[in-house]
């Protein structure tokens, strides 16, 4: 009875460590995806103001430069493009902010800022276009800094707290 | 090109119910049908021949306005984002001299805004019309002229009269792929289009969407006076064809196409003779004999009709 007594304690313990440190990694991942995110949007900005592709190849080949699950807007984006169903820039672009809403850690107001981006993408000069993609990389690098530093403090918090909280069930279920 | 296949070419650009009508439209009315003008607020017209209709959500033509399809301020956005490919930044250029040229060699004409800054027009924003002009490729339409055209063997600079939409740009380019390719009376030459607004060949992306034969050196969208410089300088072409020709730099580079050796075969807006005389640059052109022959186009029995042929040998 002992035994299983520690058995279900240890479980207990363990399954809400795991939680706090899947917390504090989803924090670690949430700036990684930011970063990539950023560089992402530099190549599409050297894509659509230097070689002028066209925003369909633009966003196939960003796709290509970077990881999942960023690339996923960019790919997700690309896709409903190249069908040339008179879907617009804004609406392509909004499919894919939603796709990778689903699948990366990033939050409501990252999210946000890129849905800014979708009434201007493709339908003005490209000098206009180049001003916008750079805004939106200073501004997902403030908020990349933002989300370093939100993980600096995060991280041993969520992954202690996930075995305290463990230890303080274990005990009042005692 | 067929009406199907035009049809099939043309009908993507398009969204909603414009779309719809356009797709539901049978293929025949495509066969002769020369431009689509959508208008913000205002009912779609079609032109064929020398009609213009209106068209119904159902695909039929009609001359009752009210009934016909009206476009909004979003079926032309759509419109623009689809011929460009969701890009205007990649038509910067095309924006600013009013038209985009799309697969096929059709030619969408834009309107709305136009932004102007000191160096001239920078662009067009707040579309509010966009006119399709169909381009359309009659193999053999310059048979009539070719004979006149070519003498011994060789080229004679020709001079082609015609006002507008009598089919001088149809026929240049007849005449670009014909003298290119050679036949019998005619061994293959080089040619050298200095194609200014893209309507001789047609070209998307750099490629000539119309055929303008095998021997042929297109110069798209760059200036006729220009383009007539740089064609002779770095091209050597037999035959120089530029359309449209009436600014003094023109005159004063066609002359010096003469002079080069290069036989020049051009055409003018002008409905005679006459007309083009009144005009200070292309009398004295005249008077100098700088071409041979003169092609004076109608549209008496159809886009192409031969009125007068002129020689000043």
């Amino acid at each position: 009875m002992l035994g299983l007594k520690i058995i279900g304690a240890a479980s207990i313990i363990t399954g809400f460590g795991c939680w706090g440190l899947s917390a504090a990694r989803r924090m670690d991942k949430r700036v990684g995806q930011l970063q990539e995110l950023r560089l992402a949007l530099g190549f599409l900005e050297k894509e659509i103001s230097c070689i002028y592709s066209p925003l369909s190849q633009a966003l196939a080949r960003t796709a290509y430069f970077c990881r999942p699950p960023v690339s996923c807007l960019f790919e997700l984006s690309s896709s409903i493009l190249q069908e040339k169903s008179g879907i617009t820039a804004a609406e392509a672009w909004n499919a894919g902010i939603e796709g990778l809403r689903l699948h990366s850690e990033l939050q409501k107001m990252e999210i946000g800022l890129l849905a800014t981006a979708s009434l201007q993408l493709g339908v003005s000069e490209a000098s206009q276009q180049k001003k916008l993609l750079t805004l939106l990389q200073e501004e997902l690098a403030l908020l990349e800094q933002k989300a370093m530093r939100e993980a600096e403090g995060g991280r041993k918090m969520w992954t202690y707290s996930g075995f305290i909280l463990g230890a303080m069930v274990v005990l009042l279920l005692i | 090109m067929d009406g199907q296949m035009l049809k099939q070419v043309i009908t993507p650009y398009f969204t909603g119910a414009v779309k719809e009508g356009l797709s539901r439209l049978k293929a025949e009315a495509y066969r002769h049908m020369e431009e689509i003008r959508l208008r913000a607020a205002q009912p779609l017209l079609i032109k064929i021949g020398e009609s213009e209709w209106g068209l119904t959500s159902r695909g039929e033509l009609t001359e009752k306005l009210p009934e016909a399809i009206t476009a909004n301020r979003e079926d032309l956005y759509r419109t623009i984002a689809s011929i460009s490919d969701n890009s205007l930044y990649a038509f910067e250029e095309e924006i600013r001299r009013g038209f985009i040229t799309i697969p096929g060699g059709h030619r969408v004409g834009l309107a709305g805004q136009v932004i102007v800054q000191a160096e001239g027009i920078k662009g067009i924003k707040e579309f509010s019309s966009i006119c399709f002009r169909l381009a359309r490729e009659k193999k053999g339409c310059a048979q009539t002229i070719l004979p006149h055209i070519i003498s011994s063997g060789n080229i004679v600079n020709t001079l082609i009269i015609s006002p507008p939409r009598c089919g001088k740009t149809t026929i240049l380019r007849d005449i670009a792929r014909s003298i290119s390719t050679g036949y019998p009376a005619c061994p293959p030459h080089n040619i050298a289009i200095i194609d200014e607004r893209s309507e001789i060949a047609g070209t998307h992306r750099g490629l000539a969407q119309l055929d303008v034969g095998a021997r042929s050196d297109v110069l798209d969208a760059c200036p006729k006076a220009w383009g007539m410089m740089m064609a002779i300088r770095s091209l050597s072409p037999q035959v120089l064809i530029a359309d449209e020709i009436g600014r003094k730099e023109d005159v004063e580079a066609l002359q010096e196409c003469i002079n080069a050796g290069v036989a020049v075969i051009c055409s003018i807006h002008a409905r005679n003779l006459e007309e083009v005389k009144k005009r200070p640059l292309t009398k004295e052109l005249l008077s100098q004999a700088a071409f041979r022959l003169g092609v004076v186009l109608s549209r008496r029995n159809g886009p192409g009709t031969v009125e007068e042929i002129i020689r000043w040998d």
